[in-house]
């Protein structure tokens, strides 16, 4: 039919152009800027370059390049942090949602929309925030010195702990709603039949609640994960020390140290985790679904 | 689950949770009021000084000097929240209708590659923002396209789009088709069934999709941080910039009005919801 | 006459999740004339629902013909054609009054507000909703809901009003009660009804006529009685009402009647015309054609079942072979379940189908 084909055209021909222009595209250049050379002061030569990578993966020829094994070692160190924020995420927020998924109602929704704000507001002030809780003289050293806990201020500020906490702090409704979810979507009388059945509760936990909330589990762990390994703003405030994770190198060539090309490299190893996350947890849940 | 202790151990727990969410706002809160001002950490009474320096209204003894920087960078901010809000509704505006549009296309008709393109919209929203947020900037350097607040809604619409789109998505899913068959049965055609039936029914989840693409581009940092301009910041690189340079008195207040502003807007977000139930 | 809707050869054909093809419809021809009550029968996906779509114009057909007063409405998008739906979940606009609801055909076609409110009022009036437009949908209950969903879909004046199972989310006795209006109400506008259903007791109630459905295609077009009465084929037999099927040989003829007997050794008395001995045949016999007699088929009683007015038997044939379903009056002597019965039929009553 001529006329649907009409309307299904302008309802999605200007998503599809913005998006291919503005997404597509943009992504497409930074895997062609990834293989240029860089230009002398800041800019780059259109010939091509595989060194970018070779700085990072160890293949650099040592006199245009050198393999700096930093390089590395930052990447997995931002994958750690990031794998610790999920950890810590999930089990913080796994027995409260517990606990919200059985209040009486009036309290649900209370504790629901008590969890919801903090997504509301700015990220850049709750970063804050802590940045005043744990500076040397900050609230935080100011409580245990004057109870008397510590002598000497704590060093916590500008620590790969804060900076944990920090994106702890700043993930913690997207880990806890996928959760809450799931939890909420189990079926009680299921946990109730384990325990009839002689289950106790540990192994009613195990055998039953977890399964079944994995989808959720997965799901938060995927939303949490993705934006933490290249979070570039939580180690900016609260980590202090620069190129503590990949994403503040990535930030540095393209606004101080002005190679773009090494910072397009860097944000395509970015990418490629990102993407190997994602296919991975698809997958699976597609196996998942399909099991059942 | 009935072992009150272990039950009590949880409400514990989940208590101390919310504290610790709460705990760091309220400490904002509590700095705001804070007269001192050379170090804010050490208490020295209660003042709206920094609040009413905020829209230049105080009268502190300084040199004229200090005072002139004083009202410059108090300008520089009314700029920047100006900016986050013309930002920020030319965004919501924009991927709001594409959002919408996406959703009701995907929903309603049948075509090859629907299901790959469903998948294509979620990228945008999984991608890491400093990925795009470069990509962005390379884009625009090479293309020779000046940054401005025009670049910064581009990067904020190609991530919100999918946000209103998913949302909307749910909202459609849960609608019965035959609403649009009834209206096309009783003579409306597309357009018509479209303005009478269809977004008045969609209604709830547009206004959920607009509000949440609003909230989030007031707030985007990192994307804004690298398609924005030199002299045309937003609220949160302003911040950003503040914190980076070290903090003044009055970064508390903005930051208390802006977690009040948020209180009001997640309250709407719940009237809406709770309106849509009737 | 010519025919106020007519269907040729349509075909549809669905590809399935597996990659087969399914037809829904093959090769449909119906005629429906002007004001008559025709019900699209059969179980579900035998493709009376896309029959009934195609011609509100919700599915394209792959081939044949739809013509509405001889003219081809295959091109027209559904908002162009005369014709319109009650849906099977109404589909009312949950966020329109009652009144604007009904008024929305009229709405669309921009017609004057005194109008508008004059047959809007008068639409509302005659499904017997006045007063009621309002209300929020959400404030109706089922039957009135449906009561709404039938002015909407009656107030443009369709040449041909189209209902998907209307019916099927009401409760038993109210659904009696809008049988009878429906009837009523198609009387009384004197336009056509198209109806699916797939409850047989509902088009046996209300139909002029019956088209009997089964995987795409037509088995028997026919009044209420003929397909009750004289079903083509077993499917059909089946299909309506409770029925006892008897493979039989016909063994003699004895003048106007032919003893006939099945493999296991019941012997029918079964209408003689045209039958010659040594045939196959299945005799039909509903439930109601069958009573307890001193003599005649015996067997025993397996089972009872009370109905208040009637009592049905299920009996054993003392030969051998299924059991036979028997409705009798509740009389005063009811035989016990284990009790030996005779039971007598009027040859005259019995159907016979060519097929073994």
């Amino acid at each position: 039919m001529r006329r649907q084909s009409v309307i299904l055209g302008l309802l999605l021909g200007p998503v599809t152009l913005f998006l291919g222009v503005f997404f597509l595209l943009p992504l497409l250049i930074i895997a062609l800027f990834s293989v240029l050379t860089p230009g002398l002061y800041g800019g780059v030569e259109w010939a091509f370059y595989h060194w970018n990578y070779g700085r990072v993966f160890g293949w650099a020829d040592g006199i245009t390049e050198i393999y700096e094994p930093v390089y590395l070692s930052i990447l997995f160190r931002s994958l750690g942090f990031a794998a610790m924020t999920v950890g810590i995420c999930l089990l913080l927020c796994y027995p409260v949602a517990f606990w919200v998924s059985r209040l009486p109602q009036r309290w649900r929704l209370v504790f629901l929309f008590l969890i919801t704000l903090p997504f509301f507001s700015s990220l850049i002030v709750r970063l804050y925030a802590w940045l005043l809780i744990l500076k040397p003289s900050g609230l935080l050293n100011g409580v245990l010195m004057a109870t008397g806990l510590v002598e000497a201020p704590l060093e916590i500020l500008y620590t790969p702990a804060a900076v944990v906490l920090g994106m702890v702090y700043v993930m913690i409704p997207f880990m806890f709603l996928p959760l809450y979810g799931a939890i909420d979507n189990l079926d009680r009388a299921q946990v109730e039949a384990s325990l009839d059945l002689g289950a106790t509760r540990v192994q009613t936990f195990v055998k039953v609640m977890l399964p079944q909330t994995l989808p959720g589990i997965m799901g938060g762990a995927v939303i949490v994960f993705i934006p933490s390994v290249g979070n570039f703003i939580v180690p900016d405030v609260l980590g202090g020390a620069k190129g503590l994770m990949i994403g503040n190198l990535v930030e540095q060539q393209f606004l101080s140290a002005r190679n773009w090309p090494f910072g397009a490299a860097l944000s395509m190893i970015i990418m490629s985790v990102v993407l190997v996350v994602l296919l991975t947890a698809v997958t699976r849940a597609r196996k998942r679904s399909d099991t059942r | 689950m009935r072992n009150p202790l272990g039950w009590a151990a949880l409400t514990l727990f989940s208590l101390l949770f919310f504290a610790f969410i709460y705990a760091p706002l309220f400490v904002i809160v509590g700095y705001s009021f804070n007269a001192n001002p050379v170090n804010m950490m050490i208490w020295e009474g209660f003042t709206l000084d920094w609040y009413t320096g905020l829209f230049g209204l105080t009268e502190r003894s300084m040199d004229a000097n200090s005072r002139a920087a004083y009202i410059e960078s108090t300008d520089q901010m009314l700029a920047a929240l100006r900016n986050s809000l013309f930002v920020a509704v030319f965004t919501t505006t924009i991927a709001t209708v594409m959002g919408t549009a996406t959703a009701i296309a995907l929903a309603r008709f049948r075509f090859r590659g629907r299901r790959l393109y469903d998948g294509f919209l979620m990228l945008p929203m999984m991608m890491p923002d400093i990925v795009l947020g470069i990509g962005l900037l390379i884009f625009f350097v090479t293309l020779g396209m000046q940054l401005s607040l025009l670049t910064i809604i581009i990067g904020h619409c190609t991530f919100l789009t999918s946000y209103v789109f998913i949302i909307v998505q749910a909202r459609m899913a849960g609608l019965d088709p035959a609403l649009e068959e009834a209206s096309a049965d009783l003579g409306a055609s597309e357009w018509v069934t479209l303005r009478k039936v269809l977004l008045p029914q969609l209604a709830p989840g547009i206004m959920g999709g607009a509000l949440l693409a609003f909230v989030i581009s007031m707030d985007d940092l990192v994307i804004t941080y690298f398609v924005s301009g030199t002299g045309d910041t937003t609220l949160p690189v302003f911040i950003f910039g503040m914190i980076r340079r070290g903090v003044k008195p009055e970064i508390n207040a903005i930051a208390t009005l802006l977690i009040l502003a948020s209180v009001a807007i997640a309250a709407l977000g719940l009237w809406l919801r709770s309106r849509k139930t009737d | 006459m010519t025919a106020l809707l007519e269907i040729r050869g349509a075909r549809r054909e669905f590809v399935t999740p597996e990659g087969g093809r399914l037809a829904a419809l093959d090769g449909v021809d119906l005629d429906v004339g002007a004001n008559e009550f025709v019900t699209l029968l059969g179980p579900s996906g035998c493709g009376k629902t896309t029959l009934l779509r195609a011609v509100s114009g919700f599915e394209t057909l792959d081939g044949g013909t739809i013509r509405l007063d001889g003219a081809d409405i295959a091109a027209l998008p559904p908002f162009r054609r005369p014709v319109n739906t009650v849906f099977q979940s109404y589909a009312l606009f949950g966020h329109m009054t009652v009144a604007r609801n009904v008024g929305y055909a009229l709405e669309v076609q921009g017609v004057p507000r005194a109008t508008y409110e004059a047959e809007v009022a008068a639409a509302l009036e005659k499904v017997g909703l006045s007063g009621l437009g309002g209300r929020k949908p959400s404030q109706l209950s089922g039957g009135q809901r449906q009561r709404v969903a039938l002015a909407r879909a009656i107030i443009a004046k369709p040449r041909l009003l189209l209902l998907d199972e209307p019916l099927s989310a009401l409760d038993r006795n109210l659904r009696q009660q809008m049988q009878i209006e429906l009837k009523a109400l198609q009387h009384r506008l004197g336009i056509a009804f198209v109806f699916v259903t797939h409850d047989q007791e509902e088009a046996l109630t209300m139909s002029d006529r019956i088209v009997v459905m089964r995987a795409g295609r037509i088995e028997q077009i026919g009044t209420p009685r003929d397909i009750y009465r004289q079903p083509k084929n077993r499917f059909v037999a089946e299909f309506i009402g409770e029925t006892n099927l008897f493979p039989v040989l016909v063994e003699r003829i004895e003048g106007a009647t032919a003893l006939a007997r099945t493999d296991a050794g019941v012997v029918l008395a079964i209408p003689a015309e045209g039958r010659r001995a040594g045939e196959r045949v299945t005799a039909i016999l509903r439930p109601t054609d069958l009573a307890l007699a001193g003599e005649g088929i015996r067997g025993t009683v397996t089972r009872a079942v009370y109905l208040g007015a009637d009592l049905h038997l299920f009996v054993q044939p003392a030969a051998g072979g299924p059991e036979i379903s028997v409705t009798t009056r509740d009389v005063a002597s009811l035989p016990a379940t284990g009790e030996t019965v005779h039971l007598a039929h009027d040859p005259a009553r019995v159907h016979l189908l060519a097929e073994a």
